[in-house]
């Protein structure tokens, strides 16, 4: 059981949601998914007739999302009725909706919970808004208590790439698109001093990309230690 | 509309594990110690789902109770969660899935509600499909990709870090210098085939950095040192 894959970190967080809160939640949720979708271009026949002044302004409140870099991929997903499959499975009988967060990140439980925090303070209470006893981001402990008991552990976490962080994979896709236009820009007769030039500005240009990728920083010293411990079993 | 992200696309399963014991273990013990045994990064099952990014998989036993006033209340049924992140269409994906672990899905599902009537690789879209929980906002900070770019991007990545340090000195031997960085560059061009994503590229799930590629570098350079003297 591990929530941690190389440098990436699975959360599980339920929690329960009722009433008028869960109609809202859900209208928020769908308005920044569609600003995003609508920034995507990919909105449909709505992204056409709906105001992009208006979900340039939704798209806008997930700024503080988009500056958490660390993240991979996080997503929220409403249950109002669990799946009944069969007659021979007893049906749930709930008086709560359940909202289910799910998010891979890089780095530590703390250092997330705390960036996200610290960042993000007003998006975490809208995400959240009026989930039963949520208390609000701000101050850190009772919201750090209330992820800490409505998270759930990872049995099973694959990550197709261990050793790169989510700025490693952005990264690479930008410097492999420049690599790729260098490349093609080259002329067949070019100098060798004109190449130095432009594979100069190449360097430049893409220094931010430049960092090696190695398995460390380590998320966890108790994960490094079972790694070490597997590696040893051999 | 809310599951995808670009070309991303974020599953949410919730699967009915039946209720029942065989050797007096009762049927979600029996899938946990069959998850908690499945090997990890690249041995692990998923590793040979086509375009799987991020994935897990976890028992969800109950809810909670958060206290009073809150009201308690408890599940009828445990749930198999499986959550996948993964480049392209549910469908492809599903039918992917079958295609490359539908064996060993077939023995690690058979305890669920209504799995033995999954025969197929249409059956399987079908049974998933009905355990989906619709995404409400999904957020996507990475690329959307198909998974074999990215991994060749972090490859391509990796080997230029290599060859600009590599073939750093050669920036400060005047004219001669800048020929031997061009004649490095093509070489290097020739080595990473950029276009090509199947080869060279990262290895999936790998929990290593691997050797091979500072090496590859290493070689052009020195044989372009050595095509000098």
């Amino acid at each position: 059981m591990s929530n941690i894959a190389g440098k990436s970190y699975a959360m599980n967080v339920i929690t329960p949601i009722t009433g008028w809160p869960y109609y809202l939640n859900r209208f928020i949720f769908s308005l920044l998914q569609f600003s995003i979708s609508k920034q995507l271009g990919n909105a449909g026949f709505l992204g056409k007739i709906v105001p992009t002044a208006l979900t340039d302004y939704v798209f806008g409140k997930l700024n503080g999302l988009l500056t958490l870099s660390l993240i991979h991929y996080a997503r929220w997903a409403i249950i109002k009725e669990f799946p009944h499959l069969d007659s021979s499975q007893p049906k749930e009988n709930l008086k709560y909706n359940y909202m289910l967060f799910f998010s891979n990140f890089n780095g530590s439980w703390t250092q997330y919970v705390d960036s996200f925090h610290m960042s993000i303070p007003e998006g975490l209470d809208r995400f959240w808004f009026k989930n039963i006893k949520y208390p609000g981001s701000v101050p850190l402990q009772p919201f750090h208590d209330y992820i800490t008991y409505n998270q759930i552990w990872t049995n099973h976490y694959y990550n197709a790439y261990p050793v790169a962080a989510s700025n490693d994979i952005k990264g690479a896709q930008e410097l492999s698109d420049a690599l790729t236009r260098f490349i093609a820009a080259g002329a067949e007769q070019e100098s060798a001093e004109d190449f130095q030039t432009r594979y100069e500005n190449l360097l430049l240009d893409q220094q931010r990309n430049l960092g090696l990728m190695e398995p460390t920083p380590i998320v966890s010293l108790s994960a490094e230690a079972v790694l070490r411990r597997e590696s040893e079993d051999g | 509309m809310g599951n995808r992200f670009g070309n991303a696309y974020g599953l949410t399963v919730l699967i009915p594990i039946k209720h029942g014991t065989e050797d007096n273990r009762s049927y979600d013990k029996i899938i946990r110690d069959k998850l908690q045994q499945w090997p990890l990064d690249e041995q692990s099952p998923l590793s040979k789902v086509p375009n799987t990014y991020l994935s897990r998989v976890f028992l969800l036993n109950d809810v909670f109770y958060e206290g009073a006033p809150a009201i308690e209340e408890h599940l009828k049924n445990k749930y198999l969660v499986f959550s996948s992140n993964f480049f392209g269409e549910l469908d492809d994906y599903l039918t992917g899935m079958w295609n490359t672990i539908g064996d060993l899905l077939k023995e690690f599902l058979q305890h669920c509600v209504v799995f033995d009537k999954v025969n197929s690789s249409a059956d399987f879209v079908r049974y998933i499909k009905r355990c989906q929980i619709k995404t409400s906002l999904f957020f996507n900070g990475s690329t959307d990709k198909p998974l074999d770019e990215q991994l060749k991007a972090l490859y391509v990545k990796q080997a230029f870090i290599h060859f600009a340090y590599l073939s750093d000195h050669f920036r400060y031997e005047g004219e001669r210098g800048a020929i031997k960085l061009q004649d490095a560059f093509k070489r290097f061009v020739n080595l990473i085939d950029i276009k090509n994503f199947n080869v060279p590229s990262w290895p999936v799930a790998t929990q290593s950095i691997p050797a091979d590629i500072e090496l590859s570098v290493k070689a052009i350079i020195n044989n372009v040192k050595e095509a000098d003297k």
